[in-house]
């Protein structure tokens, strides 16, 4: 069973087809209730589906259009071409859709949406956005009817190669993502989209950018092979060679030739702020440099072997907490014989008042990289960086990545701060300050992945005994039991089986019927833990589990209910593996 | 070095690389900078002073006002007094420049009267037990702050009495006991953000405990005293014995500092025109400080002396040793010094310019001369303005225009014409011998160096006029409105209207008469001065007007910049490569050889809210990819991953959880 699914599910990620979707609009037509495990669309598409349905009478408006003048209408987005089986094409255009299963797919369509519309009330917790989108779909159906048959005016003839169907096309009227991704030499864009309108105030830009077409998006996924692990990625990287070594290295010139310039500012008491895209580590890495000989051609230094102190900081560091820059501050400025106070509000206080009270010859230069770092913008560290950098015995150079980082800060701390803005933008990659590897899952939500996805399980499950390998086992399957189940009953509505765990948090909270999606409850895998003897105590249960938190192989949450759940943060896929690994005593 | 949280540097653990790169040669315009610099801190030291003056100048009165409030409720017997004298004070919505007042207020209370000024802020006190702990930790001096041995320690005195808690106002009583201090002044710096109920219980604990401490409450308000009070229940309102105190608003310093330091008249470098309406507008918009508009002044004058080095020549006593010669030829190269020869050709006086190109020394004497004659000039221009600025406040013509704004159209040269001084000399015209005698009085401690009208001259004249003068209404000029009246004729039933002057006595005649000859002058002396700083000749050396390093500096554009950065890579790399196709229309595909991060953000950019990943690198593969070749995907695939993490770095994307593979847009470009 699950071998045989996971093959449909490779075949679904690898061509979405527009021709199965079509299909499934008749079997829905015939029978909604029809147990299709195969047919796997997640709820979204469902929705999309059932937006198409609910403007039948157009389509069939199209239908006759079609028959008419054959060229009435163009496929709105040239990327379903290519997934476009000829031999089933003409099947669809043909009058063969006969009026009946047009209408039985609209009554069903119309029924589905019904039925929805009741699970919501019922269940009372779709969010708002959700009712949105759907309205926005609805919305967005009627006006890209009317523009398909624009675009299609204005386009068809010279671009259309093959009489192509129309296709119950959902693209919105964003660019086709992915389009001409196969066909090397095929135009990326064949359907201009509406001139986006220039000089739009503000507002209406805002309205433009956000307008609901945008949001549609195709089902693909991403393989797990075609995302690079750790190794890979630095392997790649080493090798790779940046076209623009040349001009990045114009700019960073560029950058150090104002080194003077900031000392200079600096030396008046301002404190400078350096940002624009790219590291900017490499320039504060050399300023530090050039600010480190000025000062010891300069007074207090020169000719003895004293050497200036410059603090620097690694905003983009995780865990970096405000103690430590503080302490290593103090280390600068103040005598190492005097005992420090162990608060940091204390701390502050205690090295302004030094500070203040012997001033030193030069102020402490302290520099900060990515000084809008998550670690440095927690409440209170700005305001004790800004009294730190509005102290006259500090100067401070800071570099800031983020775009909008001037909002950190209220009017009292930019005066407070005095910063100097400098645009240093180099274009060099964020090396120190990120973890692409790390960051990308993230973002993707497999940080299951983390561990080094199937083979770092196996490789972790290895080094533990039996018993653990035996709850993974457990949890595994039952998780898996829990998907298909889901899937199996559910329909499609609630069918998600590529769901990411992100997804499954949210439909949790959506609806009391996909819940169960949400990992296994606490309660019951201990229960079968204990039925299968892998444990005889719920404290040895817990050590067993805090194993696999500390590989980050687990993950567990509390529900909208208080109960504790637990998952493995893979996907579908990754999880039958996994099972199949398991049971056939492959660790 | 890039993984550890902080450090101290050290020069040998860092790469040699960046250390041997940075010693580029010093820049031509670097010749002589000590000395420029030295200028500049000359320069600045005295605008500074002025400033500080100023500031003192405008608050001496409040915080006087202040102190002499606290020092009588110290001074008289504590019993009479009904609630905690507090003191309301009013500083304004700036409340970037409220740490500052207070600042200085307490140094100057603590001079002035015998007590102890705690400044308390709204973050340290999020309720009232943390509240008492800081004020207490704040009075008995910080050399005790660990708080761990606080606990343990038992107070000082009271071995037998029972351990007080951290946050007992015993301790300060004690304290107070030892320090004997006149009273204890406790400021609530930012009281609208305060809770409420921290400070109705601060203030019913302060009343109970007043037998013991003498306090004064002073509630720093942003607000109004109104909406202050509104926030306390009637009770605690009863506990205070307030009284309001309004400080100077920072518009009317900034307008003060503005007079004092760019539009006074010995000033050596003018902040010109242009910088200074932009410096003024972002104070206004952005509710400023005065520290910052300091900070923009200064700036300016730094970035003159730093960049430009003709400014050397605004030096005191510059001898012609002090000239380097690439500095002669940079004045060879101005503008102004242009058009001035090309001006002297015209006159054919071709031996001067000669010696103008040849010798530096003629240059050098030339030179600082035009430089002192150019300070005469401004320096009139500016007394021009304020004289200007003088005579409508006392003209009383509206709308009022500040001294600020006439500084700043003189100094770009647009008075001469504009109907600002068209009106006032009209109503200077209009003018009755009542209003000029108080206009006269206005004048009188005029600065007038550069103001060459003798002005006790036509007072006398005046008076004398008045004395003749039987009536005691005042006399009318020629142009009055009362002198005129309408006759309303009607001829063949058309309506025509008339003027007529009425006659005028002897006395009137005679004041007409002198009015005009005021107007005159007053009118030939405005035009005279009233030129265009710009065109004068080593403009550039004395008037600094550039808009460039201030506004980047002063206001930045960071998105702005990023988006333009990957938006157009080429704006900033100036590469053949990625140009070209940005010259194309606007429609032609992505350029290949752009930085990853730069495509993808195109890419983003043409997406909806949200964007399959999927979708996204098949886009990205098909455009920095290469087709033929299958082995490079791997490359293309860490390119495309480093682009996505950056982005999200960035801010600009976000998980979402709508869909699996799915990222969510976070940022619309221009908005």
């Amino acid at each position: 069973m699950a071998s045989a699914k996971r093959k449909r599910t490779e075949d679904e990620v690898e061509n979405t087809t527009p021709r199965k979707l079509r299909a499934q609009i008749l079997v829905n037509g015939e029978a909604e209730d029809h147990d299709a495990p195969g047919v796997q669309t997640p709820s979204r598409r469902a929705r999309v589906l059932q937006g198409v349905e609910n403007g039948t009478p157009r389509s069939i408006l199209k239908k006759t259009g079609l028959l008419n003048g054959a060229n009435g209408t163009t496929p709105k987005s040239s990327r379903k071409l290519e997934f476009q089986t000829p031999t089933k094409s003409p099947k669809n255009d043909t009058p063969n859709g006969t009026p009946t299963i047009v209408r039985n797919a609209d009554r069903s369509a119309r029924r589905k949406s019904n039925r929805k519309l009741v699970e919501r009330t019922i269940n009372g917790d779709d969010s708002d956005e959700e009712a949105l989108d759907e309205e926005d779909e609805l919305a967005q159906n009627i006006l890209g009817d009317i523009e398909d048959e624009e675009a299609g005016d204005a386009v068809a003839g010279p671009q259309e190669e093959v009489p192509v169907p129309e296709t119950p096309s959902k693209r919105g009227r964003g660019r086709p993502k992915g389009s001409g991704t196969k066909g090397p030499g095929r135009p990326r864009k064949q359907r201009l989209p509406t001139p986006p309108p220039q000089e739009l105030p503000a507002h209406e830009e805002y309205f433009w950018q956000n307008r609901p077409g945008g949001a549609k998006t195709s089902n693909n996924t991403l393989s797990a092979q075609t995302l690079l692990n750790h190794d890979e990625y630095f392997q790649t990287m080493q090798q790779y060679e940046e076209r623009h070594e040349p001009e990045m290295t114009f700019l960073w010139e560029l950058h150090s030739r104002a080194y003077d310039q900031w000392v200079f500012e600096l030396n008046e008491g301002f404190n400078i702020c350096l940002y624009g895209y790219g590291s900017k580590r490499p320039i504060t890495e050399a300023f530090i440099a050039h600010l480190y000989e000025h000062l010891l051609e300069n007074v207090p230094y020169k000719g003895t072997k004293k050497t200036p102190k410059i603090v620097v900081v690694n905003g983009y560091e995780s865990g970096i907490t405000l103690k430590e820059v503080l302490m290593m501050v103090a280390s600068a400025a103040v005598p190492s014989n005097l005992k420090l106070p162990n608060q940091t509000a204390s701390l502050v206080l205690f090295i302004l008042q030094y500070l203040s009270e012997n001033p030193p010859q030069h102020p402490v230069p302290l520099i900060v990289n990515s000084i809008d770092s998550p670690y440095l913008r927690k409440s209170g560290i700005p305001a004790i960086l800004a009294s730190l950098a509005a102290h006259p015995s500090i100067s401070l150079v800071c570099t800031a990545d983020t775009p909008n980082f001037p909002l950190l800060w209220d009017v009292g701390l930019r005066t407070q701060y005095k910063f100097l803005f400098h645009d240093a933008t180099t274009f060099a990659p964020y090396d120190a300050e990120l973890d692409v590897v790390e960051s990308v899952n993230e973002l993707l939500g497999r940080s299951g992945r983390r561990v080094g996805g199937r083979d770092g399980v196996g490789f972790v499950l290895r080094s533990l005994p039996e018993n653990a390998r035996s709850l993974f086992r457990i949890l595994v399957t039952e998780q898996l039991a829990l998907l298909i189940m889901d899937g199996d009953h559910g329909g499609i509505g609630e069918d998600e089986p590529t769901a990411t765990p992100r997804n499954k948090k949210i439909l949790q909270t959506k609806s009391a019927v996909s819940d169960s999606v949400q990992g296994v409850e606490y309660r019951v895998l201990y229960h079968k833990a204990v039925e299968e003897f892998v444990c005889s105590s719920e404290v040895g249960f817990r050590t067993l589990l805090k194993e696999f938190h500390d590989h980050q192989m687990v993950e567990s949450r509390k529900d909208a209910m208080g109960t504790e759940r637990l998952w493995v943060p893979f996907r579908l896929e990754e999880l039958e593996g996994l099972a199949e690994d398991l049971s056939g005593d492959a660790f | 070095m890039e993984h550890q949280r902080c450090y101290i540097y050290d020069p040998d653990q860092a790469d040699g690389r960046s250390a041997k790169r940075q010693r580029t040669a010093k820049l031509a315009s670097q010749a002589q900078l000590p000395a420029r610099l030295q200028t500049y801190h000359e320069l600045w030291s005295l605008q500074n002073q002025r400033i500080q003056a100023t500031l003192e100048e405008s608050e001496k009165v409040t915080q006087e006002n202040i102190a002499t409030f606290i020092r009588r409720t110290t001074e008289g017997v504590r019993d009479d007094l009904a609630g905690i004298p507090s003191g309301l004070i009013v500083a304004g919505p700036s409340i970037a420049s409220h740490g500052p007042f207070f600042d200085r207020l307490g140094r100057r209370i603590k001079n002035i009267t015998d007590s102890a000024y705690l400044v308390l802020t709204s973050g340290e006190s999020p309720n009232l037990k943390t509240l008492l702990k800081n004020l207490i930790k704040k009075a008995t001096s910080r050399v005790d702050d660990d708080d761990e041995e606080d606990l343990g320690r038992p107070s000082v005195s009271s071995r037998n009495a029972p351990k007080l808690l951290d946050f007992d106002l015993g301790h300060l009583q004690e304290w107070r006991n030892r320090n004997r201090v006149q009273s204890v002044v406790v400021v609530l710096q930012d009281s609208e953000a305060f809770d409420s109920g921290v400070l109705e219980q601060l203030v019913e604990l302060v009343y109970s405990w007043r037998d013991r401490l003498p306090f004064v409450l002073l509630f720093g308000i942003a607000t109004s005293a109104e909406s202050f009070e509104d926030r306390l229940s009637g009770r605690t309102t009863r506990y205070l014995e307030g009284q309001k105190f309004d400080v100077t608003q920072s518009d009317e310093i900034i307008e003060k500092l503005f007079s004092a330091i760019v539009a006074s008249t010995n000033v050596p470098l003018r902040i010109g025109p242009g910088l200074s309406r932009r410096i003024l507008e972002r104070q206004k918009d952005h509710v400023q400080n005065v520290q910052d508009f300091s900070d923009g002044l200064k700036y300016g004058y730094m970035s003159h002396f730093y960049a430009n080095c003709t400014s050397i020549f605004l030096k005191d006593g510059l001898s012609f040793e002090d000239v380097s010669p690439e500095i002669f030829e940079a004045v060879r190269n101005l503008p102004s010094f242009r058009i001035r020869v090309e001006m002297m050709l015209e006159k054919s006086e071709t031996n001067e310019i000669r010696s103008l190109l040849t010798s530096d020394q003629d240059l050098f004497q030339d030179t600082t001369a035009n430089v002192d004659q150019g300070k005469q000039i401004l320096y009139a221009l500016s007394s021009a303005a304020i004289v200007f600025a003088r005579l409508r406040h006392s003209l009383h013509v509206s709308p009022n225009v500040p001294l600020s704004s006439i500084w700043i159209r003189a100094a770009s040269g647009d008075m001469v014409g504009s109907p600002l001084l068209r009106e006032t000399m009209l109503s200077v015209k209009k003018l009755p011998s009542d209003k000029l005698d108080q206009l006269l009085t206005a004048f009188h401690g005029l600065d007038v160096t550069y103001f060459p009208i003798n002005l006790s001259a036509y007072h006398h004249e005046l008076t004398d006029l008045l004395k003749k003068s039987s009536s005691s209404t005042p006399l009318r000029t020629q142009h009055d409105v009362r002198n005129e009246s309408l006759r309303t004729t009607v001829v063949a039933q058309k309506v025509l209207l008339s003027k007529h002057k009425a006659n005028l006595s002897e006395e009137d005649n005679a004041y007409s008469d002198l009015v005009a000859r005021l107007h005159d002058e007053l009118d030939e002396y405005f035009s005279t001065t009233f030129i265009d700083p710009r065109a004068l000749y080593l403009s550039e050396v004395l008037i600094y007007d550039l808009k460039s390093p201030h506004t980047e500096v002063f206001q930045p554009k960071p998105r702005f910049a990023i988006e333009r950065a990957l938006a157009s890579p080429h704006d900033y790399l100036g590469c053949e490569c990625c140009g070209v196709d940005n010259e194309r229309a606007e429609d032609a595909s992505l350029a290949s050889t752009q930085p990853a991060t730069a495509i993808l953000y195109q890419l983003y950019l043409e997406s909806g809210a949200i964007i399959n990943v999927s979708d996204l690198w098949s886009a990205f593969n098909t455009i920095a990819g290469d087709a033929e070749d299958e082995n490079t995907e791997s490359k293309t695939m860490a390119l495309f991953q480093r682009s996505l993490a950056e982005l999200k770095y960035l801010g600009l994307i976000k998980p979402t959880k709508k869909k699996a593979d799915h990222i969510a847009k976070a940022m619309w470009r221009g908005l």
